[in-house]
């Protein structure tokens, strides 16, 4: 209970900062949003909006959550906030979730924002259940908000910066990716849930299995 | 309350930021440390916080090894260093009660009331820490310090960029945290503040430890000298 306690607040205490700076969420559904126009200029008359439509979801998607997952630790190293919250007597764990469940927040309006502007801007009349889509881009969020906090911490503490967050991530995230415009484009294509479910299955195992990898490569990279 | 090191060692790489340094810091004290820049200061008060485990030594409260992981531990410190560790986007009263929250205390808001007013700052609490000044800030860190009322509290530089006023506050809440059942460890480039603050002094040169005498014994320019080569060890 109090570790549910110590994600809640910590989630808290982010998208509240969060919200009063709106620089990153609005730059991230910026992105998405001009990303998908751009992708139906160059796309639009040669292709079906359907075929490609879950490849573009997630390729945006993905690109995007990077985008912001650079800024993730900002407000803890604006002034040695993140000192402070490792000294507190929340565990590292807890410390991770939080910030996790935060960062799942801004992937999930992407999310939602690009099928939306996808839908439009490709002109797809049908674009499948939207619960179906929900179901499966709900997953492919969490792992991405997961390896986001991940990958934020560690390209914080490299000289590399956030030149290095896509060399970590792209990598890590391809099957999240793969299976998640897999089981995408069968809901866009309004194929049974027979054929969803098994890419969906997947997709949840991956997204739980990155924010496992993800709580135990926290703690061993913030001790000491 | 007692807290002792035993030939702690740090290292950077090849660097040894602390090397092999012994010291007891008594039960109602205020410990200052001093040094020249790059003495191992910082990191000696990482490992006595439990921040940094040592490379080598220990670190003992009470008598037994302290472990920086345990959360009980963690309830015992309090940090104040020179970055006040604000998040500028929230108020004084919700940082107050974001760390509140975070150490379990049942009546967060009425702790953070009482530690405002114990540093002097009980109209900051509505305002967003972006816009207080720095003295300002220093002054919310150390009452979201208090908050949990720390055995052991901390402080690494905590007089940089304050101002004379700001400076005096703060010597006069760590005046008042000297009390049985607690201890003050400090360490700073104001040798006048720190010499008048502390009852036992410390210098680090190199990382090693070339003076430990009661405040009494000191003087600033003595001290002084100890921070370059050609002041003779302890």
């Amino acid at each position: 209970m109090t570790s549910l306690r110590w994600i809640g607040v910590i989630a808290w205490k982010d998208l509240r900062a969060e919200f009063r700076s709106g620089g990153r969420i609005a730059a991230m559904i910026s992105f998405s949003v001009l990303a998908c126009f751009l992708f139906s200029f160059s796309l639009g008359s040669l292709v079906a909006g359907r075929d490609v439509a879950a490849g573009l979801l997630w390729l945006t998607v993905l690109l995007a959550s990077i985008s912001g997952a650079g800024r993730t630790f900002d407000a803890e190293e604006e002034d040695g906030a993140f000192r402070h919250l490792l000294l507190s007597p929340v565990s590292r764990h807890a410390i991770f979730l939080g910030k996790a469940a935060a960062n799942l927040v801004p992937v999930t309006l992407v999310a939602a924002f690009t099928l939306f502007a996808l839908t439009l801007f490709f002109r797809i009349a049908a674009p499948g259940s939207v619960a179906l889509h929900a179901a499966i881009l709900l997953p492919g969020a969490i792992g991405l908000a997961a390896a986001g906090t991940l990958f934020g911490l560690i390209s914080r503490h490299s000289s590399l910066g956030d030149s290095l967050l896509p060399a970590l991530t792209f990598p890590a995230l391809v099957p999240l990716v793969f299976f998640g415009a897999t089981a995408s484009s069968r809901v866009f294509l309004d194929r049974p849930w027979a054929e969803i479910s098994g890419p969906a299955r997947l997709l949840w195992g991956i997204a739980i299995g990155v924010v496992a990898v993800g709580a135990l490569l926290f703690r061993y990279l913030t001790d000491d | 309350m007692t807290l002792a090191a035993r030939n702690l060692v740090c290292s950077y790489g090849p660097t040894r930021a602390v090397d092999g340094v012994d010291l007891e810091v008594a039960d109602d004290s205020i410990l200052a440390v001093f040094g020249p820049n790059g003495a191992g200061k910082t990191t000696l008060l990482k490992a006595l916080s439990g921040e940094r485990t040592p490379d080598e030594g220990v670190v003992v409260a009470d008598g037994k090894a302290i472990r920086g992981s345990d959360p009980e531990w963690r309830c015992r410190v309090g940090l104040v260093s020179h970055r006040t560790g604000l998040y500028m986007k929230l108020t004084v009263m919700e940082n107050l009660l974001f760390f509140g929250v975070l150490h379990g205390l049942a009546k967060a808001a009425l702790a953070a009331e009482e530690a405002l007013a114990a540093v002097g700052a009980p109209e900051l609490a509505r305002h967003r820490a972006e816009v207080l000044s720095h003295g300002q800030r220093q002054r919310v860190a150390l009452a979201r310090t208090l908050l949990h009322d720390p055995d052991i509290l901390f402080l690494d530089e905590p007089f940089s960029g304050l101002d004379p006023n700001g400076a005096e506050a703060l010597e006069a809440v760590l005046r008042e945290r000297r009390s049985p059942g607690r201890i003050v460890v400090l360490v700073t480039h104001d040798l006048r503040r720190g010499l008048r603050l502390a009852d036992r002094v410390v210098v680090l040169r190199r990382g090693r430890k070339v003076l430990d005498d009661d405040r009494a014994e000191c003087e600033a320019e003595a001290l002084v000298g100890l921070f370059t080569d050609s002041g003779s060890p302890a």
